[in-house]
């Protein structure tokens, strides 16, 4: 193992160089043709691409092998998303594959011990549990699943089962920027690309924080900075960050602060009469909550109309339409006086916001993730900077329009476009509409009604249950969860997963690659392959679907997750689940070789006779031409760094993919003359809807009991909940362990030092942590930030569950909270007394 | 209450955590030799020289001011580099970039004297 470790080192070293060698700014506005060197030269290694296995960027890596194992990782300079570069974590991807404690033989919980098994027992354990328990079973996957994992998935549980409780951990990461893309476009993901970067002026960022959370594409612009262009950096948030240090102008806000920004926006465009008059009325609607005129004969104010929907309530997702007057008459309420009591950002910022918006001679690129997708309000805050770039005009071009940005390597690929949620088919299809069902239902060969219209339980709602005993209703009692560690990441984690810990009757599937506060919980532990152990899938933030191959053999007995759905659907179709038989009897996962014979693929040993990832892949692509998300033939996406759909073939066997959506001449499906066309309008007249969505305060805000409010986010050497991160010797020594990072002014006043030992406390629980003040970033005035990537210190178990009333996406970011040193007498005793 | 000073070095080495967490950290600096040493970054392995925007030397320094930040590329004064070896442990770039070189000066001043 040491001899094997300083090989590792040795060429990580010497293929970092080759790495390192080219900056952004050599490479920028070279051609990636002819090909450059791909790495360095070195005896016996061999060398393959593949997506990186952490953020939502999709930047491109050289895997080196040697030997049965991954030996040297370098950026790849063909791919387009990150031209050769990688940052801290990337560079050092290849190492999650060998922490010390890697899973390797399925184990099962025996008398509160988890014991070793084999794995035709485990695999028969989960089938039978399923089997018997198929309508009170929720299958939880992940924005890391692979496409074909997640489309294995989604077939299994709506074909096999009839049953809609699939769910996967992007309703926590992503389902606001969904909502808010539905909503506004009628259609979901980004219209624009990475590119935008590259001819930005401005760049605006909403409650993101890119130096540390996608420092590619982060340093893009910074690069173009170093080389002399004038971009301007605006930074919104709550916390002087990384990204703030490179910023022109921070504005500082209140949590939800966002939304009276925005609605600022709208208002000085409006008043100033700085809208673009051309693009509103060609390619615009006005929509909100309610139609004000069931109620109202004439033009209704903001007051009146904000209490109207509180009493009446929403009128769902689409809203309703409303004119342009009566949207002037509701966002007049937004000035910036009003908007700086909301938001706490000076007035002056405010109007030096909107003035950027109204100057039509500026591209601006809004960027933002988990501050706007994170919060109660995700859905409207999203619909809002959707809002201001189509009322500015400064949506479509090069350089010039919002994008949204996800955390997890294939949230878009598996979780958004194969429709892993509860109330979603694959393609943009919902099971809740007839149509879509009888589609799936053909293309799978199903007999008609297999499939259930009513939605399953949401991410919260499922945890809820499953930790809710099943005499008071609690109608999960088996849930198995593949690629994600929700012990730790979901919020209120007491109530929503470690409250299972006492139910017997409860059952818990893990798939993992390494020990996890999930596993700790879990009946049956499934050792799982990850990254290049596999063939996989994944898609970007920016529409780009990417393929790899499996490279080297998963440690010990672990196997990959999507053979391990198919094994147990395998063994439940030889048990005799009627489900699992298409309408002609044949078993629905069935896959032929090319003399037409069936290919036992359930069998481990012949798992890798087929390409299973090519056959499901490409019989998932018939489902995306409906809403024009065309992926490329598995075929064309081995021969590139990913391609971003819609793919279509312009003539037999070439595939041009798609940089700008809804945009004559970048995309094919937009008619001829005119110009901008939202072709999936919610409308259907190929427009886009500006929400007029009202401020609204946090969930939980802090008051004299928890006066402080705080906040969770992430780290720029760990990704997510540091399974993977924490077991690389480098990351963890860079940073070793979670802090609670406060403003000078709050500890001070109470009594903290730098390293202190405090007390985090809210309503929900309390954690043990060092402060650390004026270190990598600072908190406003009350707020505390603390990063979740620590197994050993469980953030989210002080979080909220509070969450969005469309996306039902929770809110990591608002909790009152108080501060103090442990000698202190305990802050919530005297609450509760 | 025990009120001792700790540094930030002590803090972010996690003296705190439970015992295997520390096992796994890297163990404090035992120079090779007697002869004083001084960091000094290479730019060409630094993450920070490639706007990828790191500062865990800066952060990590136990030394106040021995490690700068200058437009968010990490600068060594060697007048207050102790040596102590810090900065090149905990660096995280794919090569280390924290090169540590025999300072051939004169014998750095003791504390308190001037």
């Amino acid at each position: 193992m040491d001899m094997e470790r300083r090989d590792f080192m040795k060429l990580a070293a010497m293929t970092a160089a080759t790495g390192l060698a080219g900056s952004m700014a050599s490479r920028a506005d070279a051609s990636t043709s002819p090909p450059l060197p791909e790495q360095a030269d070195i005896p016996g290694v061999t060398w393959d691409k593949a997506p990186c296995r952490f953020c939502g960027t999709g930047c491109h890596v050289q895997v080196g092998v040697k030997d049965g194992k991954v030996v040297a990782i370098a950026g790849d300079r063909q791919a387009e998303v990150n031209k050769g570069l990688l940052c801290v974590k990337g560079y050092h991807v290849g190492m999650i594959l060998y922490g010390q404690d890697r899973l390797t033989k399925p184990m099962l919980r025996r008398d509160g011990e988890l014991v070793p098994i084999e794995w035709d027992e485990a695999i028969d354990i989960a089938a039978r549990r399923i089997m018997e328990h198929d309508k009170t079973f929720g299958f939880y996957i992940s924005g890391q699943s692979t496409i074909p994992e997640g489309y294995a998935a989604q077939k299994f549980m709506r074909g096999g089962l009839s049953s809609n409780h699939l769910e996967a951990n992007a309703r926590l990461c992503m389902a606001s920027a969904v909502t808010g893309f539905l909503s506004t476009y009628g259609v979901d993901e980004p219209a624009s690309c990475y590119d935008d970067l590259d001819s930005c002026d401005t760049l605006i960022l909403w409650g993101n924080n890119p130096a540390e959370m996608h420092p590619i594409l982060f340093s893009r612009v910074i690069d173009r900075q170093a080389r002399g262009d004038k971009v301007t950096i605006i930074d919104i948030g709550t916390r002087h960050t990384r990204t703030t240090e490179r910023s022109d102008h921070f504005l500082q806000m209140q949590g939800h602060g966002d939304l009276a920004i925005a609605n600022c926006i709208a208002q000085q465009l409006i008043e100033k009469v700085a809208y673009d008059h051309e693009f509103v009325e060609k390619y615009c609607n006005f929509r909100a909550d309610r139609d004000p005129a069931e109620a109202f004969d004439s033009l209704v104010d903001h007051d009146t109309y904000v209490q109207h929907v509180k009493q009446e309530g929403h009128s769902g997702l689409f809203g309703k339409p409303i004119t342009f007057e009566q949207y002037k008459k509701l966002i007049a309420y937004y000035t910036p006086e009003k908007c700086e009591e909301l938001s706490g950002v000076p007035a002056d910022q405010l109007r030096m916001l909107a003035d950027t918006f109204a100057d039509k001679s500026k591209k601006i690129v809004s960027l933002w993730c988990m501050g706007m997708n994170q919060h109660t309000a995700g859905t409207a805050i999203n619909n809002l900077v959707h809002a201001v770039h189509l009322m500015s005009g400064h949506w479509g071009k090069p350089g010039d329009g919002p994008q949204s940005l996800t955390g997890q390597p294939a949230a878009c690929g598996t979780v958004r476009e194969v429709g892993t949620l509860a109330h979603a088919l694959p393609g943009g299809r919902i099971v809740a509409n007839e149509d879509h069902r009888t589609h799936a239902e053909d293309f799978w060969n199903l007999p008609k009604g297999r499939l259930n219209p009513k939605p399953g339980y949401h991410t919260v709602k499922m945890f809820e249950q499953l930790c809710t005993p099943t005499d008071q209703g609690g109608d999960i009692d088996t849930v198995w969860v593949q690629v994600t560690n929700p012990g730790q990441t979901l919020p209120n984690t007491k109530k929503l997963f470690k409250a299972k810990a006492e139910l017997e009757d409860k059952f818990l599937i893990v798939s993992e690659v390494y020990p996890t506060a999930t596993t700790e919980l879990a009946d049956l532990v499934l050792p799982a392959a990850m990254w290049v152990e596999k063939n996989g899938i994944y898609g970007n933030s920016e529409r780009r679907t990417q393929q790899w191959f499996r490279m080297v053999p998963p440690p010990g007995e672990a196997r990959d997750d999507c053979w391990q759905t198919l094994a147990v659907a395998r063994r439940m179709y030889e048990l005799g689940h009627p489900g699992f038989k298409d309408k002609d009897g044949e078993y629905i996962f069935r896959i032929n070789d090319e003399a037409g014979n069936e290919v036992p693929y359930w069998q481990w040993e012949h798992y890798y006779d087929v390409n299973v990832d090519k056959h499901l892949f490409d019989d998932y692509r018939r489902f995306t031409f409906m809403k024009h998300k065309n992926v490329a033939p598995y075929d064309e996406l081995v021969k590139h760094r990913g391609m971003r759909w819609p793919v279509v073939e312009t003539e037999p066997g070439k595939f041009r993919e798609t940089r700008w959506r809804f945009v004559e001449g970048a995309d094919p499906y937009v008619e001829k003359g005119a110009g901008v066309q939202f072709y999936h309008s919610s409308s259907k007249d190929d427009r886009a809807q500006i929400w007029f969505r009202p401020h609204q305060f946090p969930a939980e805000v802090p008051d004299d009991a928890l006066p402080l409010n705080l906040v969770t986010g992430r780290v720029i050497e760990h990704w997510h909940s540091g399974t993977m991160t924490m077991r690389v010797p480098q990351l963890r020594r860079a940073m070793p362990g979670a802090y609670a990072e406060m403003n000078p002014e709050d500890a001070r006043d109470r009594g903290i030092s730098n390293g202190d030992i405090v007390r985090i406390t809210t309503r929900r629980g309390e954690i043990k942590l060092p402060a650390w003040i004026n270190g990598r970033a600072q908190p406003q005035r009350g707020h505390v930030f603390v990063p979740f990537f620590d197994e050993a210190s469980a953030i989210n178990d002080l979080t909220i569950d509070a969450i969005d009333p469309f996306s039902k996406q929770p809110d990591y970011k608002k909790a009152a909270a108080e501060v103090s040193r442990l000698d202190q007498p305990h802050p919530y005793t005297e609450v509760v007394q | 209450m025990n009120s001792r000073a700790i540094s930030r070095r002590d803090l972010l080495f996690g003296r705190f955590r439970n015992g295997v967490r520390r096992a796994l950290l890297p163990k404090p600096a035992v120079p090779a030799t007697d002869a004083p040493t001084t960091a000094v970054i290479q730019g060409r392995h630094c993450l920070a020289y490639r706007g990828l925007m790191c500062s865990t030397c800066y952060e990590r320094c136990p030394e106040p001011g021995a490690i700068a930040m200058e437009r968010g590329i990490p600068r060594v004064n060697a007048d207050l580099c102790t040596g102590c070896r810090v900065c090149h442990d905990v660096c995280p770039a794919p090569t280390n970039a924290v090169l540590l070189i025999k300072d051939r000066r004169a014998p750095k001043p003791q504390e308190g004297v001037r």
